[in-house]
Formats: C-alpha cells, sequence, structure tokens
C-alpha cells in the first residue's frame, strides 16, 4: 500500500513530461545560443557554422491586398546567438539573384497582446498589439526598426536599435519544398474518368517533397540589443519564448519594370517562436539536494516513530 | 487462508481507479487532465482511510502492513529488498521533482486552438438565401478558383500552392471533420469575417484566412460556399 501511495503521489506527477511531444518541438523555435564575446554581425563569421538552424516554410502573400501568388523563397533557415546583451539573428534563403530591391524581415509581437502577423492588424473579437519589424534592404545601408499595428500604420519608430548585414554568394544550395502535380485519370485503354455525380473527368493530385539545387544564398544578420529603451520594440528575455515571424521580398526587376515582389507582395510566415539560452542556473541542483536530504529526513523521523509504537 | 489485508486491497481499488480514469474513461469521453485524476486518487485515498479507520481492528488491518514495512519488523526476502529500494527511491523521486520543477522550460508554450469555437450570435441560424442550382455551383467554383484555391487547393484538400508557410494550414474540406460538421451559417461567418474575426480560443492572430467581407458580397460568400460542399463531396449539417 505504501509502494502504491508513494509511486502515486511522486513518480505520476512526472507523467506528463514523459509523454511524448505533440509536434515537433525543433521545428517551431529558433534557439538563440549563448556565447562569450561580442554577437557576430559578419554573415561570414564562423561561429555561425557551429549553431543549428531552423527551417520554416513561406508562403505566397495571400492575406490582404496586393496578393501574390507565388514566391522564390519557398523557405528560410534561420540561426540565433546572444551573450546576455545583444542578441544577433542570421536568416539565410536561397534567391538566384542580388538585387537592389531585394529585403528580409523579421517581426515580432510586443508586451503580452497578441498581434496578428499581418502587421498587426486589428482582430474583431480580440484586443490586438502591435508589432516590432526589424527590416533590412539591400539598396539601403542601415536597417530599420518599425512599427505596425494595422496596416497602413507602417512606420519608421524615433529610436532605431536595430543593425543589419548582408551577403550574396553564387553558391549552390539545396531547396526543398512540396511539389504538386495534376493529371487526369484515365482508364486501362486510356479513356478520361468522370465523375458519375457530375460527369465531369477526375482529376488526381500528387504531392511529394521535392529537393532541387539552385545557386544564389542570402545571408543577412541582424543584430539588437537584447533588452532596448524604447517602448515600441520587443524585449527578448533570456528563457522566454516570444513569437517571431518572417518575410522575404524577391526584388528582382522583371521585364516590365515591375518589381517581382515588393510591398504586401512577398513570401510570408506565421508565427513562430524564439528562445534566447538563459544562463546556467546551478542552484536547481542545489535545491534538488536540499529536497533529497529533507526527504530522507522525513523518513527517518517517520520511520523511528513507527518503531517506537511497536509492541515489543 | 487469509486473503490480502485491507492495505493491499485499498492499494489495488487506487490502482484500478487510475486504470479506469486514465484508459478507460477515454474510450467513451475526453480524455481527464491528470489535475482531476490525481483529485480523484486523493478522494479514493481518503475514503480508503475513513473505511480503514471505523474501528480498531480494521484501523490494524490497513495501518499495520504499513506499519510493519516502514519500520521493517517482521520482513523478509523480497519484501525487506522493496523496503530498502522504496527508502532509497522516495528522496531521490523528491530530489528530482524538485529539480524537474525549478529547472528552465526548454519547450515554447502549449497553445490549444479550438479548431471550431462558436461563432457570434448574428452568425447564428442563417440559411443560404440562393438556390442550390448547378449555375450557382459553378459560379462558386470559378469564386473558388480565383480567391480560395491557392491556399484550399484544386482538391480542395487544403493543398493549395500558398498553403505551405501557414501555421495552422488551411482547412481540409475533404475532411469529414470539417465542413461536413458545420452548418452554412458557419462557414458564412468564417469567409465573410476571416480569421481576424475568430474569438481568442480560435487564435486569430495565427490565421491567414483573409477577411473576404472587404472584397466579396454576401452572394458571393454563399455561392463559393455551395461550390465548397459540391467540389468537397460533402453536405452541410442541417439544423435538427
Amino acid at each position: 500500500m505504501g509502494l502504491i501511495l508513494i509511486f502515486f503521489f511522486s513518480v505520476l506527477p512526472m507523467a506528463p513530461g514523459l509523454a511524448p511531444l505533440a509536434y515537433g518541438q525543433e521545428t517551431v523555435v529558433v534557439r538563440a545560443k549563448l556565447i562569450q564575446g561580442e554577437v557576430p554581425t559578419d554573415p561570414a563569421a564562423p561561429i555561425w557554422n557551429t549553431i543549428a538552424a531552423t527551417e520554416f516554410p513561406m508562403s505566397p502573400q495571400v492575406h490582404w491586398q496586393k496578393r501574390i501568388g507565388s514566391v522564390t523563397v519557398r523557405s528560410v533557415k534561420v540561426r540565433g546567438v546572444h551573450n546576455n546583451k545583444q542578441i544577433a539573428f542570421m536568416v539565410e534563403y536561397a534567391d538566384p539573384t542580388q538585387d537592389p530591391a531585394d529585403a528580409a524581415a523579421l517581426e515580432f509581437m510586443i508586451g503580452d497582446k497578441k498581434a496578428h502577423f499581418a502587421h498587426g492588424q486589428p482582430m474583431g473579437q480580440v484586443e490586438g498589439g502591435p508589432v516590432n519589424i526589424w527590416y533590412w534592404r539591400n539598396d539601403t545601408p542601415a536597417a530599420a526598426d518599425m512599427s505596425a499595428m494595422g496596416f497602413g500604420t507602417l512606420k519608421k519608430q524615433a529610436q532605431q536599435d536595430v543593425q543589419a548585414k548582408a551577403v550574396w554568394k553564387d553558391e549552390k544550395t539545396k531547396i526543398t519544398f512540396k511539389e504538386r502535380k495534376l493529371s487526369l485519370r484515365k482508364d486501362p485503354k486510356g479513356e478520361l474518368v468522370k465523375d458519375p455525380k457530375t460527369g465531369n473527368p477526375i482529376v488526381d493530385e500528387e504531392t511529394k517533397v521535392a529537393e532541387q539545387e539552385v545557386r544564389g544564398v542570402w545571408r543577412v544578420v541582424f543584430t539588437r540589443a537584447l533588452a532596448t529603451t524604447d517602448k515600441e520594440d520587443v524585449q527578448i528575455q533570456p528563457g522566454t519564448f516570444p513569437n517571431v515571424a518572417f518575410a522575404v521580398w524577391d526584388g528582382k526587376k522583371l521585364e516590365s519594370g515591375d518589381l517581382k515582389e515588393s510591398g504586401s507582395q512577398k513570401a510570408v510566415s506565421s508565427w513562430w517562436y524564439i528562445n534566447a539560452e538563459p544562463p546556467p542556473d546551478y542552484s536547481i541542483y542545489l535545491y534538488g539536494l536540499i529536497a533529497v536530504v529533507l526527504a530522507a529526513g522525513v523518513e527517518f523521523v517517520i520511520i523511528r516513530k513507527v518503531k517506537k509504537g511497536q509492541p515489543a | 487462508m487469509r486473503g490480502p489485508s485491507l492495505a493491499i486491497k485499498g492499494g489495488i481499488l487506487l490502482v484500478a481507479v487510475f486504470v479506469a480514469l486514465k484508459f478507460v474513461l477515454p474510450l467513451f469521453t475526453a480524455p481527464l487532465p491528470m489535475s482531476l485524476i490525481y483529485l480523484y486518487l486523493f478522494l479514493t485515498t481518503i475514503g480508503i482511510t475513513v473505511y480503514g479507520t471505523l474501528s480498531g481492528e480494521s484501523t490494524e488491518a490497513l495501518l499495520g502492513p504499513i506499519f510493519r514495512f516502514l519500520s521493517g519488523e517482521g520482513i523478509g526476502g523480497a519484501v525487506k529488498s522493496a523496503r530498502l529500494a522504496v527508502l532509497v527511491l522516495f528522496p531521490l523521486l523528491v530530489g528530482w521533482q524538485t529539480y524537474s520543477g525549478l529547472a528552465p522550460n526548454t519547450q515554447p508554450p502549449a497553445e490549444s486552438r479550438t479548431i471550431h469555437p462558436a461563432p457570434p450570435g448574428e452568425f447564428v441560424g442563417l440559411s443560404n438565401p440562393l438556390p442550390n442550382t448547378p449555375e450557382n455551383v459553378m459560379m462558386g467554383t470559378g469564386l473558388y478558383a480565383a480567391y480560395c484555391l491557392p491556399c484550399h487547393g484544386p482538391k480542395f484538400n487544403g493543398n493549395g500552392p500558398a498553403s505551405d508557410g501557414f501555421n495552422p494550414p488551411p482547412a481540409n474540406f475533404a475532411d469529414p471533420g470539417t465542413i461536413a460538421m458545420l452548418q452554412e451559417s458557419y462557414l458564412f461567418w468564417r469567409i465573410k469575417k476571416g480569421g481576424v474575426g475568430l474569438s481568442v480560443e480560435g487564435h486569430p492572430w495565427k490565421s491567414a484566412m483573409p477577411r473576404w467581407e472587404v472584397e466579396l458580397s454576401d452572394d458571393q460568400i454563399w455561392k463559393i460556399i455551395m461550390a465548397e460542399y459540391a467540389g468537397a463531396g460533402q453536405k452541410p449539417r442541417t439544423w435538427e
């Protein structure tokens, strides 16, 4: 009976932590590793090769006008480092050409209020908050620290805290993406198979993950202090999980003279997470040890009491 | 022949209650949270204790084996080894629990999104004002192709070419758990007001679903709804 009681009240609380993960955790968080010394501002810094990247899929912006049907960048790989004072993120993606209007951005929620990933646009039943956007464009020397709370409200902040440096290399890289093929179903004789209800030909869809080697890679490093004095900025506290979203523009000039992607016509992502690795806290081991000693002490007292109360 | 002691019977009852709540009940209802299971186990323990201490004899039957186990008096063999294991493991488990509780969380916060939150009252009980004719379905299919297909796909299965980067992904209408479970008025709300029109439990800040009332008329939305059901091979849930 004692065994069972001890099992229930000490092992079972651990049960939720022992349960299998419901989803692939490592694909939803950019882990900013804690390092010693200055954070790298150069995309070519060797330290970036030692940091694991998290890859996020991108979609064409279809949420609001002006929409775009397809985009150049299908995914971004993001790495992060921090030294408890400054944090740096490197966004890496395949882009066949280096163009003046190429651009990339990170977006964060500010404060406790949730914000829609489309520039913090208002939500009907939830009071939303603003977003902080770190924006880099190839033909602009400095990055822009921006704020928005709905369409048409995007503005540069009075206090600029973000730096960015980017390098484009004509190197090969592999990209993976979903490839979809539609085909009309045919019978063994080669005749189209029709839906008996509608009479229309049946369309089959095949989706597979395809891999393609492309040339051209952008690496963009955004750097900022973990905490700033600007209340329009996201404040990044080690150990927490602020939301982040990504946007990328392929600024290639088309024959018409228009840019392939600009303004709201861009590649976007949903909300994901960043996590700045907290500094090690060794006191938790001490408290664990104290708990072991206390529990053993309680055992000793109880057993001594029980022995005293038993008949000789 | 003596049967199992009251303590053993109490232990078996606790195990049975746990197994029933954790593994059997979810076969018929939604799974219970662990906090509630702990509460029921605690109540069961109270009940066993109260029952076991109703008389001196039953108190001895309940507590005697526990006291003998703890003191080590009169036990031997495997039980003695088990006692030693408990005495060693219990403080270690307490230490582990303390450490786990204080260690920083390495996982992002769990976010449970309600997939079909309740609609606002103004969107409850609406009926499609347009007749379900082949012409209306065809017009709706054209509108679907222009506005909805990039995300929800040509097969109405949420596998559109623009869907890859969105979390949550676009709804799969061919899945019997989506539009087949909903009335047309629900779809009308979701299309008209978009993802930003969801209540907080629907996590509107994550939804890429446009607020189509800005670009489409009510009639166009009703036609799209007819086309979605026809294209996905589903029927709307009707009012009972």
